[in-house]
C-alpha cells in the first residue's frame, strides 16, 4: 500500500536535497563490470547493419569502463529508431514522446543529481520536432550526455528527409540505395549543421564519432559521461535500409588534426562550417571547457535562501498573516 | 445589529494604482478581524484602459464577489459611465469631480472628492494619490484616523520609511477632507487588533502554492501564462528555502516533459498552466498515464479559445482536462472551490497522484487564482500526506523478475526508483506488458487497458469530493462544480430564507465522476440544473452522456465570476415561471 504521514513530516521518496553530494548511490561495489552487465533482455529490433548498434555497444562500453550501477543510470529518449536504444540497456530507462528526451532528462537530473542521466535519440527526434529543447538543454548545463544518432534520414517511418539530410535530390541519388523521399522528388531545404549549432549555442562540450569506428566511439562517449556539464555527441550512425551512407563515410571521416585545441571555440565553429563544404566529418572532441553546473548554481542558490536549516512550511506560510 | 456586507469597488486607468489601493484595503479590513473576497477585472496590457478592483467586506466569511455596489469610487470619467449603473439604490459614488462630471439626473448619493487637486496641490507627491483615495474610504467607513494610520504603516506604503511621512501626510489630507466637507455615510465598520497568525490573506495561487509544498512538492516546471505565473512567481521564492527545483522551461511541453522525468525519480512535481498550455501538454498527459507517473497539472482556467481572454474567467477547459488525449488515457480531473479549498484540494492532487501513480489535473480558474480571501492557517500535523507505493527495500528481486507494472488486487503497482532501488526498468509510452517489456498483442493491450481504467475509476470512493446542500425536498436542484461553489451557495441560502426549496450538489471530483451521488441528487429533485461559466454546458453535457438523464442550464460567458444574485434570481425564475 501507498505510505500516509502528515505535512510536518520528512517525505520518504526524494532525495532531501538535490545536489547534496553523498545522498543517493551508496558505493560501487568491488567487482568490476563487464559490457555484458549492461546488456537487457530485449535483442535491439534494429534492421541488420543498422549503425545504432555500435553506439549501443560503445555506451555500454563506456558505461563498463566507470563501472556505473545500473541502478544509478537513466537513459532517456523520445521516438525514432535510436528511441529505442534505451530497450537494451540493462539500466533505467525513459522512453518519451517524440523530440521530448532532453526536457526530460533534465528533469531526471534536476530531482537527482546524483544520477548518470544519457539522453539519446536520432536527427529527427532532436533537431526537427526537439529541435527548440537543444539550445536550452544547453543553456542550463546540467551534467547530461545527449548522443545524437544521425543517420540523416527518418528511418521508423521509412526514409523521410530529416533536417540533416544534404539539400537536394542529386546529392541523395549519388548515394546508394535511396528510394524516393517524400514529399517532392528531392530535399527543398537546406541541411542543418547540427554540430555547428551546438557550439554556438554555447555548449560545454562537443564530440562527433563514427558507429563503424567502435574503440574511438565509446572513448568520445566516455568523455562525454566524464565531462561536467552538458556533453553533446555527434554520432553519426548510418541507416543501410534507407539511406545507406556506410561507404561515402568511410572516406570522408578523418581525426581532427593533430594538436587540436579543443578550447578555441571560434576555431571549433570555423571547423565545423568547413568542414561541409570540404566533404568530410572530422571525428573526436571539437571544443569543451568547464562551466559551472545548473547544480553547482542552485547550491549557491540554496546556501543564500537558508544555509543549513530549511524553513518550514509553518514559516512559508507567515507572510500570508 | 444588521450583519455587515459592504463591496467597495475603486476603478480608474488601468496601471495608476487602483489595484494597490484595492489590495491595501483589503489587506488592512482582514487584518482587522474582517472577512474579505477581492474582485479584479482589468485588460491583458501592462499599461492603459479601465481597470477595477473591487472588495467586499463582511464579518462571517465571504463567498461571492457581491452584487450591486455599496460604494464606488471612480478616478475619471470613463470608469464613472462603466461602472456607476451598478451601485445601488442606497449606494454612493465618490468621484474625482476635476475629472469628470457627474450624472446628477440619477437617485444616488454621489459625492466629489478631487483625489487629483489635492494631491497636486497639498499633497505634492503623484505617487501619494493612492493613499489619499485610501484614506477617503477609510474615512468614509468610518475607520478611525489613528486605525488607518496603522494600516497604512503595515502596508507596502510603510515599508519604506523615506516614502511613510509623506504617504501618512496624505492619509491624514484625507482625513481633512472628509471633516472638512461633514462626508458622513454613517458607517462604522469595525476594526479591531490584527489577530496574530491564525488567519491568513492569500489568493487561491498562493494557497495553491502552499498546498502543494505542504504535500511535498519539491520540483516545478512552468512556462509563463496569465493567470498561471503566479504559481511560478510563487514557487520561486519558496523552493530554494526548501530544497526544492523551480525550472522556467522553454514551452509546456518541456514543463510537463521535465515534470515526468523528476517524478519518475521520486520527486513529487508540479507544472501549472492556463488553456493554450493545457492544449500542448496534452500528448504528454497521455504519456504520464501510458507510464503511470505521478504529476500534478494545475490549470488556471481564463477565457478561451485560442489566445481568448488573457485576464477573464471561465470555466471552459472541463472538455480538454477529461477528455483531452488520443487514445484512451484516463486521469483524475479534479477542482478546487475556494481559496482555503485550493491549499487543501492541491494537496489532495498530490495524494491522488502518488497514490494512483497518475497524472491529475487540478483546475482552477482566473477569478479564484487572483482574489484574495482570508482562511485558517492550515493546521499541518492535521494534513494527511500520501506517498507512492515502492518495491520493498531489500533488493532480493531482481530487474529481470520484478513486473513494475504487476497486476495487483487495486491495479496500483509498485514503483521502483533510480539511485535507489534495483529494480530498474523502462518505462515506455509504447504498450507493454506488466514486466515493462513493449507488447503490442491483443492480451496485453487489453489487459494494461483495464488497468489503466479501473485504476482512475476507483478513485471515485475518495471521499470529500462531491457535497449536497439544502433542503431534503427540493422543487429545483443546482449543479456546481470547483468555483462556481461560493455564489451558488449564497444564492441557495438566500432563496431557502425565501422560503423556496432548492438544493445544490457541488463536485470538486470531475473525472472519474461520482455517478451514484450525481444520479441520486438528480433522481430524487423535480428539476436540476447545471450551473457553470462556458456556454456549451461542458459539465451538463457530460452528465448527460454518462447518465443518460436530462438537465437544464443556467450558463454566463461575460468572463466575469458568478453573482450570487444572478443564481437568485434563476433560482426564482425557474421556480416561478418554471
Amino acid at each position: 500500500m501507498a505510505e500516509v504521514r502528515t505535512a510536518d513530516t520528512a517525505s520518504t521518496t526524494a532525495p532531501e536535497r538535490p545536489g547534496k553530494t553523498g545522498q543517493a548511490g551508496p558505493a560501487k561495489p568491488a567487482a568490476k563490470r563487464s559490457l555484458k552487465d549492461y546488456r537487457s533482455e530485449v535483442k535491439p529490433t534494429w534492421c541488420p547493419g543498422c549503425g545504432d548498434f555500435g553506439v549501443l555497444a560503445a555506451l555500454q562500453r563506456a558505461l563498463a569502463e566507470r563501472n556505473l550501477d545500473p541502478k544509478d543510470v537513466v537513459i532517456v529518449s523520445g521516438i525514432g529508431c535510436s528511441g529505442r536504444l534505451p530497450e537494451f540497456v540493462n539500466a533505467y530507462g525513459l522512453h518519451v514522446v517524440h523530440g521530448r528526451a532532453l526536457p526530460a532528462a533534465q528533469g531526471v537530473k534536476a530531482a537527482n543529481p546524483e544520477l548518470t542521466v544519457i539522453a539519446v535519440g536520432g536527427d529527427g527526434d532532436g533537431f526537427a520536432i526537439g529541435g527548440g529543447h537543444v539550445p536550452h538543454a544547453v543553456r542550463r548545463n546540467q551534467d547530461i550526455t545527449y548522443i545524437v544518432m544521425d543517420n540523416q534520414v527518418y528511418g521508423l517511418t521509412k526514409g523521410q528527409p530529416s533536417p540533416s539530410t544534404p539539400t537536394g535530390m542529386q546529392a541523395l541519388r549519388r548515394s546508394v540505395s535511396m528510394p524516393k523521399m517524400a514529399p517532392y522528388e528531392g530535399v527543398l531545404e537546406g541541411q542543418l549543421n547540427i554540430l555547428a549549432m551546438v557550439i554556438v549555442y554555447g555548449c560545454s562540450f562537443v564530440a562527433r564519432t563514427f558507429s563503424s569506428q567502435a574503440t574511438e566511439m565509446a572513448k568520445t562517449i566516455g568523455r562525454g559521461l566524464d565531462h561536467p556539464g552538458f556533453a553533446f555527441v555527434h554520432a553519426m550512425s548510418p541507416c543501410p535500409t534507407f539511406y545507406n551512407t556506410y561507404d561515402p563515410w568511410k572516406e570522408s571521416f578523418m581525426p581532427l588534426p593533430d594538436e587540436w585545441d579543443t578550447s578555441d571555440r571560434i576555431k571549433a565553429i570555423d571547423m565545423a562550417m568547413e568542414e561541409v563544404g570540404d566533404g568530410v566529418f572530422h571525428s573526436g572532441v571539437f571544443f569543451q571547457d568547464v562551466y559551472r553546473t545548473y547544480t553547482d548554481k542552485l547550491q549557491d542558490v540554496y546556501a543564500k535562501a537558508y544555509g543549513d536549516e530549511q524553513a518550514t512550511i509553518d514559516a512559508l506560510m507567515d507572510q500570508y498573516a | 445589529m444588521d450583519q455587515l456586507d459592504l463591496t467597495i469597488r475603486i476603478a480608474g486607468e488601468n496601471g495608476e494604482g487602483v489595484l494597490t489601493v484595492g489590495d491595501v484595503l483589503a489587506e488592512a479590513l482582514a487584518r482587522s478581524g474582517l472577512y474579505i473576497y477581492t474582485f479584479k477585472n482589468l485588460p491583458a496590457e501592462i499599461k492603459g484602459g479601465a481597470s477595477m478592483t473591487q472588495v467586499r467586506v463582511q464579518d462571517t466569511p465571504v463567498r461571492s464577489p457581491g452584487d450591486a455596489l455599496d460604494i464606488l469610487m471612480v478616478w475619471n470619467q470613463e470608469n464613472y459611465d462603466i461602472h456607476v449603473g451598478e451601485v445601488k439604490p442606497t449606494g454612493v459614488v465618490i468621484y474625482d469631480p476635476d475629472e469628470c462630471d457627474a450624472d446628477e439626473s440619477l437617485a444616488l448619493t454621489q459625492i466629489g472628492v478631487p483625489l487629483q487637486t489635492i494631491t497636486k496641490t497639498v499633497i505634492k507627491t503623484m505617487k501619494s494619490k493612492n493613499v489619499l483615495a485610501f484614506g477617503i474610504l477609510t474615512a468614509c467607513l468610518g475607520i478611525p484616523f489613528d486605525s488607518a494610520k496603522q494600516m497604512v504603516a503595515e502596508s507596502r506604503w510603510g515599508r519604506r520609511k523615506e516614502f511613510l511621512e509623506s504617504n501618512i501626510n496624505a492619509l491624514k489630507q484625507a482625513y481633512i477632507y472628509v471633516d472638512d466637507n461633514d462626508i458622513d455615510l454613517g458607517l462604522r465598520v469595525p476594526v479591531n487588533q490584527r489577530n496574530g497568525h491564525a488567519q491568513l490573506i492569500m489568493t487561491g495561487n498562493d494557497a495553491l502554492c502552499m498546498g502543494a509544498l505542504a504535500a511535498g512538492c519539491r520540483y516545478y516546471a512552468g512556462y509563463p501564462i496569465t493567470p498561471a505565473s503566479d504559481v511560478m512567481e510563487t514557487l520561486a521564492k519558496a523552493m530554494p528555502r526548501v530544497g526544492g527545483v523551480l525550472m522556467q522551461t522553454e514551452d509546456e511541453i518541456a514543463a510537463i516533459t521535465a515534470s515526468i522525468g523528476a517524478s519518475f525519480t521520486g520527486a513529487k512535481v508540479m507544472t501549472a498552466t492556463a488553456g493554450p498550455g493545457l492544449s500542448l501538454m496534452v500528448e504528454a498527459l497521455g504519456l504520464a498515464t501510458m507510464e503511470e507517473i505521478p504529476l500534478v497539472v494545475v490549470d488556471v482556467m481564463r477565457g478561451g479559445p485560442s489566445t481568448g481572454m488573457p485576464t477573464k474567467t471561465e470555466q471552459s477547459d472541463l472538455n480538454l482536462a477529461i477528455h483531452g488525449a488520443h487514445g484512451e488515457a484516463p486521469r483524475i480531473v479534479i477542482a478546487a472551490t475556494n481559496t482555503e479549498d485550493c491549499f487543501y484540494t492541491a494537496v489532495k492532487a498530490f495524494n491522488l497522484a502518488e497514490k494512483y501513480q497518475t497524472p491529475v489535473i487540478l483546475l482552477s480558474d482566473q477569478h479564484l487564482s487572483q482574489r484574495a480571501q482570508v482562511m485558517s492557517r492550515p493546521d499541518l500535523s492535521q494534513v494527511e500526506v500520501v506517498e507512492r507505493k515502492q518495491p520493498d527495500g531489500n533488493g532480493s528481486v531482481s530487474p529481470q523478475e520484478f513486473d513494475r507494472y504487476e497486476m495487483t488486487d487495486d491495479y496500483i503497482s509498485p514503483m521502483p526508483l533510480p539511485g535507489r532501488h534495483g529494480q530498474h526498468y523502462v518505462a515506455t509510452g509504447l504498450e507493454h506488458d506488466e514486466h515493462a517489456h513493449i507488447d503490442y498483442s491483443p492480451e496485453a493491450h487489453i489487459r494494461m487497458t483495464e488497468k489503466r481504467h479501473q485504476k482512475i475509476e476507483s478513485a471515485v470512493n475518495e471521499p470529500g469530493f462531491v457535497q449536497r446542500y439544502g433542503a431534503e425536498d427540493a422543487q429545483l436542484g443546482l449543479i456546481g462544480w470547483g468555483s462556481s461553489e461560493g455564489p451558488i451557495l449564497e444564492a441557495l441560502d438566500r432563496t431557502l430564507a425565501k422560503g423556496y426549496k432548492v438544493a445544490a450538489l457541488i463536485f470538486k471530483m470531475l473525472h472519474p465522476l461520482p455517478e451514484k451521488e450525481a444520479r441520486a441528487f438528480i433522481e430524487s429533485i423535480p428539476v436540476v440544473s447545471v450551473v457553470e461559466l462556458n456556454a456549451s454546458g461542458q459539465f451538463a453535457n457530460y452528465l448527460q452522456g454518462r447518465l443518460a438523464v436530462s438537465l437544464k442550464r443556467f450558463n454566463i460567458i461575460t468572463g466575469l465570476p458568478f453573482k450570487a444574485g444572478e443564481i437568485e434570481e434563476y433560482i426564482e425564475g425557474v421556480l416561478q415561471y418554471g
